[in-house]
C-alpha cells in the first residue's frame, strides 16, 4: 500500500478536528478524500504530507512510519489550493526548485524542466511570472511543480475550487488522465461530490473529523452506510417517509400511483426538470424528469398527479421505515 | 477615472507645495545663496565634517541592528505567534508616538552613571552616556518600529503556503528562508530600511540629551545644524541642511519605487 | 513545523527580547522610577506646575488645531492623489512623504528663517502659536494622507457611481458613501498625527522661541528640567504627556474600530 494511517487525532484550540481515523490507500490509485467543510479533510491531507504535526497516530509512505519524519523527507507532492507559486521567480523556475534543492545539475535540470512543461502544456510560458497567468496555468504549474521531484505521493487540496465551473471540469479531468498515465498515487481533498464521483477511485467521506464511509464512488453513491452520506453525494428526496434519488420516482396516473401528490413548481435546470410537489401534510417531494418526458405528462402547478417508485428499482426492505432513514436495500440486481 | 473639481486640486497643490515643497527649495535657495566657493569652504568645516563622520559610524551599526532585529521580530510575530510576541509587538510600537526628548530622557536614566542600570555598566568600566553607544541606542530606538512595521503586514497577506511548499520539495528551513521568505519580504524590507536610514540620520531631541551635544566629539550632524543656528552661523547651518535635504529626496525617491512596488505585489499580482 | 522550534530559533527569540527590553522596557522602567522617586506627591506638583500646565496647554491646542485642519486638508489630497491624474501626481505623492524624510532640526530651522525675523515675506510669528502650529502642520500632514489613501483607492468608484445614479449630488456621495469609509482609518491617522505631535522637538523648538510660561512647549520644556539636572521633575512631565498621548492613542483605536465595526 502506497499510504496509510491510523488512529490519526488531531485538536486545533480545543476543537477536536480529526478523531482517530484511519486507512488505507492503493498505490497507483486517486482517492478523494470529501466532506463538507469543517470535517477535517484539509488538515488530514496535512498530517499525511508532514506539514502540520498530529496529536496521536501513526503515518506511513510506501511501507515506512513517517509519522516523526518532516515534511521535506518524506518524498511527496503537495499542492495549496491557491496555488501558492513562487511570486518573485519564473513559471521556469518555479518548477525547478525542487530540482535546484536535490542539486540537480543545471543542465540535467533544464531538460526536465522542459520535459514537465510540455507535459503540463506550458511551453510558452516558461519565462513569465505568475501574476502573468491564469488560475488554470498557475494550477498546472503547481503540479509540474509537484511533480518535478518525482513523489511517490500526490497530495492535492481542493485544486480546483478556486476557477470558474468550466475550467474546473476540464481540467479536473486532464488531471485524472494525467495521473493515470503517471500511474502515481494521489490523494485529492474536495468539497464537490460530483467532482469526486467523476475522477475517483475510491471515495474516502469524512464529517466531522470521522470517515463516515469509504469505497469505490458506484458503490457508496448506492449504498450510503448513513444519511449524512447519502444527503452529502448527491440529492434525496422522500416518499411516503422513505428517502430515494430523484431519478428513481416517477409520475404516472393517479390511480397507478402508490400516492397522489399536488405540482407545486416545475423548475427547469437546463439539462433536466424538476417537479416539486407536496401532499396534503405539506411535505416535499421532488422528482426528476428529461425533457421528453415533461413534454409527455405536461405537469402543471396545482394538478394533482400520481408519483410511485420506478418498477425496475428495488423495494425497500422496510417499508413503513422511520421518517428520512436510507434506504435499507441490499439487493439491487438491475438497478442502475 | 472620475476627476475631482480643478479648484480642489489647486488647493490642495498650493497647500502642499507652501507647506513641504516651500521649505525644501529654501533650504537650497539658502545653501546657495553666497556662490559655490563659499558653499565648497563651508563643506569643508571641520566641525561639520566631524559631524558628517560620526552620523555615518552611527548609521552604519543602528540600521543594519534594527533590520536584523525588524525581520527577526517581523517573523516570530507573524509566523509563531504567541502571548510573547503579542507583546513584543505592542513593545515595538512604543517608540512610534514617543516625544525624541521623552526618548532622550528615559535613557539617560536608565544608563547615566548614576543611572538604574548604568552604575552597573560604569563598574564595568563602560561609559555608555554622553558618547558614542549612546547615540546608537537613541538611534535605534526611534527607528525600532520602522521595518516591521512595513514588514508585517507583507507578511501576513503573503502567507506561509509558499514555505510549506518549498519544504514539501525538499528544502531545510535556511534555505526556505532564503529563497522564499526573504525574497518575499524584499520590497517591504527595503522600504523599511529607507525609513531607518532617514530616522536614524535625522534624529535631533533625542541625540541632543544622551550625547551631550559636546562640538567635534559627539555632535551629529543634526546637532551641529543646530549649534550653527543658536550661534547666529546660519549660513553653516544651512550647507549642512543641504546634504540632508539631498539625503531625504534620495530617500523619497527610494520610498517612491518601493511604494509602487509594493502596491503591485498586492494589488496587481493576483487579477 | 516542528522543525523550527529547534534550539537556533529559542536563541533568536531570547536575543530578540534582550535587545528589547535593552532598549526599550529597562528605560521605560528607569521613568517610572524616577519619576516616582520622590513620593506621589512631588510627582504630582512636578506634573502640574503652572509652567507645565501652560506648556502642556500650549502644545495641546496648536498640536490638536494642526492634527484637526491636516485631516480635512490631508483628505482633500489624498481624494486628488486618487481620482486625480495629471502631470506632476507622482511627485505630488512623492512629496507627501518629505516630513517623514527630512529631518526635524532641518525644518525647524528652515520655517524659523522663512518665517523668523528674517523672513523674506516680511512676517514674524515666531513664539505665537501660530508658527507653532505651521510648524506641527508640516510634521502631521503625512498621517492623515497615507492613512487615507488606500482606503480611498480600496472604495471602487462603483459605490461613489451608484450613489450618483440614484441621484446624490457629488456633496451628497462624499458625506454618505465616502467619507464613513475613510472616517476610521482618518481617526486612526490622526490619532497617531496627534500624539506625534504632542511630543514634536526639532521642528518646533526654533520657532516657538521657548519663553516659559508663554511660547513653550511640553517637549522644551522636559529639555530645559533635563538641562537643569532635575531628573525627577523632567520625568514626572514627560511621564504626565506620555500617559496623555498613550490615552488618546487608545481612543482612537477604539472608536475607530467600532466606527469600522458598525459598517460591517
Amino acid at each position: 500500500m502506497a499510504v496509510s494511517y491510523s488512529g490519526v487525532t488531531k485538536s486545533f484550540r480545543g476543537r477536536l478536528v480529526l478523531d482517530g481515523i484511519s486507512d488505507v490507500v492503493n498505490e497507483g490509485e486517486l482517492t478523494a478524500l470529501l466532506g463538507p467543510s469543517g470535517s477535517g479533510k484539509s488538515t488530514l491531507l496535512k498530517i499525511i504530507a508532514g506539514l502540520t504535526p498530529l496529536d496521536s497516530g501513526r503515518v506511513s509512505l510506501a511501507g515506512k512510519d513517517v509519522t516523526n519524519t518532516p515534511a521535506r523527507d518524506r518524498h511527496i507532492g503537495f499542492c495549496f489550493q491557491d496555488y501558492a507559486p513562487f511570486r518573485h521567480l519564473s513559471l521556469r523556475e518555479n518548477i525547478a526548485y525542487g530540482l535546484k534543492v536535490q542539486h540537480v545539475a543545471r543542465a540535467q535540470r533544464r531538460e526536465q524542466v522542459d520535459e514537465l512543461l510540455r507535459l503540463v502544456r506550458l511551453e510558452d510560458y516558461a519565462d513569465q511570472y505568475p501574476h502573468q497567468l491564469s488560475g488554470g496555468q498557475r494550477q498546472r504549474m503547481a503540479l509540474a511543480r509537484a511533480l518535478a521531484i518525482k513523489p511517490d505521493v500526490l497530495l492535492l487540496d481542493e485544486p480546483f475550487a478556486a476557477l470558474d465551473a468550466q475550467v474546473r471540469a476540464e481540467l479536473r479531468r486532464w488531471v485524472r488522465s494525467l495521473q493515470q498515465e503517471l500511474g502515481i498515487t494521489t490523494i485529492l481533498v474536495t468539497h464537490d461530490q460530483v467532482e469526486a464521483m467523476e475522477i475517483a477511485d475510491r471515495l474516502v467521506i469524512l464529517n466531522e473529523g470521522r470517515i463516515e464511509q469509504a469505497g469505490r464512488p458506484p458503490f457508496v453513491y448506492d449504498h450510503p452506510a448513513t444519511e449524512f452520506v447519502a444527503s452529502f453525494l448527491g440529492p434525496i428526496t422522500s416518499l411516503g417517509g422513505i428517502s430515494y434519488r430523484p431519478h428513481e420516482l416517477e409520475l404516472v396516473g393517479i390511480s397507478d400511483a402508490a400516492e397522489t401528490l399536488e405540482v407545486r413548481e416545475v423548475v427547469r435546470l437546463g439539462f433536466e426538470v424538476r417537479v416539486i410537489l407536496t401532499n396534503a401534510e405539506g411535505s416535499t417531494t421532488w422528482v426528476q424528469l428529461t425533457h421528453d418526458q415533461v413534454k409527455q405528462i405536461n405537469p402543471r402547478v396545482g394538478q394533482r398527479v400520481g408519483v410511485r417508485v420506478r418498477s425496475t428499482i428495488a423495494t425497500p426492505a422496510a417499508t413503513g421505515a422511520e421518517p428520512a432513514t436510507p434506504r435499507e436495500t441490499s439487493h439491487h440486481e438491475g438497478s442502475h | 477615472m472620475r476627476r475631482s473639481s480643478l479648484v480642489l486640486r489647486i488647493l490642495v497643490i498650493g497647500y502642499v507645495g507652501a507647506l513641504l515643497a516651500l521649505p525644501l527649495g529654501f533650504v537650497f535657495q539658502q545653501a546657495f545663496s553666497h556662490g559655490w566657493a563659499q558653499l565648497w569652504a563651508a563643506l569643508h568645516d571641520h566641525a561639520m565634517d566631524l559631524a558628517i563622520i560620526l552620523t555615518a559610524k552611527v548609521a552604519i551599526l543602528a540600521v543594519p541592528l534594527n533590520v536584523l532585529f525588524g525581520v527577526g521580530a517581523s517573523l516570530w510575530i507573524v509566523r509563531h505567534p504567541s502571548k510573547v510576541s503579542r507583546v513584543l509587538d505592542v513593545v515595538i510600537d512604543v517608540p512610534l508616538a514617543l516625544s525624541p526628548i521623552i526618548v532622550g530622557l528615559v535613557l539617560e536614566l536608565a544608563y547615566a552613571q548614576n543611572g538604574w542600570f548604568g552604575s552597573a555598566f560604569a563598574a564595568m568600566g563602560l561609559r555608555v552616556m554622553f558618547s558614542y553607544p549612546a547615540i546608537v541606542l537613541a538611534s535605534v530606538f526611534v527607528s525600532l518600529p520602522l521595518v516591521s512595521r512595513q514588514v508585517i503586514p507583507l507578511l501576513r497577506e503573503i502567507g506561509d503556503h509558499q514555505e510549506q511548499t518549498a519544504a514539501t520539495l525538499g528544502a531545510r528551513p535556511t534555505r526556505i528562508f532564503f529563497t522564499i521568505t526573504l525574497r518575499s519580504i524584499a520590497w517591504a524590507a527595503a522600504y523599511g530600511v529607507t525609513l531607518t536610514l532617514a530616522r536614524v540620520i535625522g534624529e535631533y531631541g533625542a541625540v541632543l540629551i544622551v550625547s551631550g551635544n559636546i562640538a567635534l566629539i559627539t555632535q551629529t550632524l543634526t546637532l551641529n545644524i543646530g549649534a550653527n543656528f543658536e550661534s547666529f552661523n546660519s549660513y553653516q547651518g544651512f550647507v549642512g541642511a543641504l546634504l540632508l535635504a539631498l539625503v531625504s529626496v534620495l530617500v523619497l525617491t527610494v520610498i517612491g519605487v518601493s511604494r509602487h512596488r509594493l502596491e503591485r505585489k498586492r494589488h496587481g499580482s493576483f487579477v | 513545523m516542528r522543525a523550527h522550534e529547534d534550539p537556533r530559533t529559542y536563541l533568536a527569540k531570547g536575543v530578540a527580547l534582550g535587545y528589547v527590553s535593552l532598549l526599550v522596557l529597562i528605560p521605560m522602567a528607569a521613568l517610572l522610577n524616577n519619576a516616582f522617586s520622590h513620593g506621589l506627591g512631588a510627582f504630582w506638583d512636578a506634573a502640574t506646575s503652572t509652567e507645565s500646565l501652560d506648556a502642556m496647554k500650549l502644545t495641546v491646542t496648536c498640536s490638536l488645531f494642526a492634527a484637526a485642519f491636516n485631516a480635512v486638508a490631508g483628505t482633500a489630497t489624498a481624494y486628488v492623489l486618487v481620482r486625480d491624474r495629471f502631470p506632476g501626481r507622482g511627485v505630488l505623492n512623492a512629496i507627501i512623504d518629505l516630513p517623514f524624510a527630512l529631518p526635524t532640526v532641518v525644518a525647524g530651522v528652515t520655517f524659523y528663517t522663512l518665517y523668523g525675523p528674517h523672513s523674506p515675506f516680511h512676517v514674524n510669528i515666531t513664539g505665537t502659536w501660530v508658527g507653532i502650529t505651521v510648524a506641527i502642520m508640516f510634521v502631521t500632514l503625512p498621517f492623515s494622507v497615507r492613512a487615507v489613501q488606500p482606503v480611498l483607492e480600496s472604495l471602487t468608484v462603483d459605490a461613489e457611481d451608484a450613489a450618483a445614479t440614484l441621484g446624490a449630488s457629488s456633496a451628497r456621495v462624499f458625506r454618505t458613501v465616502t467619507l464613513p469609509a475613510i472616517l476610521p482609518s482618518l481617526l486612526t491617522g490622526t490619532g497617531l498625527a496627534f500624539a506625534r505631535a504632542l511630543g514634536e522637538y526639532g521642528s518646533v523648538v526654533f520657532i516657538s522661541n521657548n519663553l516659559p510660561y508663554r511660547s513653550e512647549v511640553s517637549s522644551s520644556y522636559v529639555y530645559s528640567l533635563v538641562s537643569q539636572g532635575n531628573d525627577p521633575g523632567a520625568a514626572a512631565v514627560a511621564l504626565f504627556l506620555l500617559v496623555g498621548a498613550l490615552a488618546v492613542l487608545i481612543a482612537s483605536n477604539v472608536v475607530a474600530r467600532r466606527l469600522a465595526l458598525r459598517r460591517g
